[in-house]
């Protein structure tokens, strides 16, 4: 079961979801709008590498905006800090950033139950896209877990702004 | 409903779902996850490439077949099948918009891998997840298409039928 606007807004007054700052303008049908920070993440590798530390830089978005070519891949963040210890957050892109042609995440839409903080997008692009910060860009649903909750302990909890990938952390695992 | 990691474990012992070989510790709050099999088709050039263990460089936005080494399934739930963020963050894709598993189906699932720059893979690597949905109405079990493959398979829409 996927919560209702009107249950995400009772859910974060009862402190059963992280959504931080929280504005009701945000709120649609099925889920909340989530907007795009000013930091970005961009790898300097010629071929990364799970294996290892891959090496990146740290920008910021211009107010102008900021030409994402096409191909290419960056990471951005949530503004908002997103999480629950009771429902399972899923992100999408808001349908008019999927028109032009802009992934938010790389197959990789799940949040795990109990991770708290900002959300990394992983941004690609189909085409030439001009992106601004504090845009509106993606969205984020609630789902009902069934089931023993065990909560997040993982290596990204507690993120501020966008993190890099630290697959080599659990690698040979 | 998504099932819980806890809920997952309860489920492959009451054989309601299967994940074979399965391995605790790849256990997560509320998904499992799979590793990549050594075998992999470039389709642009229709090769097929068995992955070295010192890894396998994939060339960007083209599409890769591959495989998870585990098989997994279950009569009882539905499945999704993505990436681990930490695929996602290195710009690897595991599906081209083609998540949904179908009840009854159980086997090796083809990956759909798009590399959006250039990224080395390894056999055996745990690369992606799979959560477990429960359904509501009457089951009617997918036997079509797909379903008794374990290998790496190539799209069969050429055996649709089309109308104009």
């Amino acid at each position: 079961m996927i919560l209702t606007q009107n249950k995400i807004r009772e859910e974060y007054q009862n402190e059963n979801i992280t959504i931080t700052p929280f504005n009701a303008s945000n709120l649609s049908t099925n889920s909340y709008d989530l907007t795009l920070d000013e930091t970005y993440i961009q790898y300097t590798e010629d071929i990364v590498d799970p294996k290892k530390k891959n090496r990146y830089e740290e920008k910021l978005i211009p107010k102008s905006g900021l030409l994402l070519k096409k191909s290419s891949f960056i990471l951005g963040s949530s503004v908002e800090k997103i999480g629950s210890d009771k429902y399972v957050p899923i992100i999408h892109a808001k349908s008019s950033i999927a028109r032009l042609g802009l992934f938010v995440h790389v197959t990789a839409d799940l949040i795990d139950i109990g991770s708290h903080g900002n959300i990394t997008f992983q941004l690609y692009a189909t085409s030439n896209i001009r992106i601004y910060p504090g845009m509106q860009i993606g969205q984020v649903s609630f789902w009902v877990p069934k089931g023993d909750i065990t909560l997040y302990e993982g290596k990204y909890a507690d993120s501020e702004g966008p993190k890099s990938s630290k697959s080599y952390l659990s690698f040979g695992n | 409903m998504i099932l819980t990691g806890d809920q997952i474990r309860k489920e492959l012992k009451r054989g309601k779902i299967k994940i074979d070989p399965f391995n605790a510790n790849q256990v997560n709050p509320n998904s499992y996850n799979y590793r990549l099999g050594k075998k992999l088709i470039d389709v642009e050039r229709d090769k097929k490439i068995v992955i070295p263990e010192e890894g396998f460089v994939i060339r960007p936005h083209t599409p890769y077949l591959g495989s998870t080494k585990e098989q997994l399934g279950s009569d009882t739930y539905a499945m999704s099948l993505i990436g681990r963020s930490s695929m996602g963050r290195l710009g690897l894709f595991l599906q081209i918009s083609a998540d949904l598993g179908h009840t009854g189906s159980s086997h090796c699932w083809t990956l759909e891998l798009v590399a959006t720059q250039p990224i080395r893979i390894y056999p055996n690597m745990q690369i992606g997840q799979i959560s477990f949905w429960e359904n509501k109405g009457r089951i009617e079990k997918y036997s079509k298409g797909y379903s008794l493959h374990s290998r790496p398979t190539k799209s069969k829409i050429h055996n649709d039928t089309y109308t104009k």
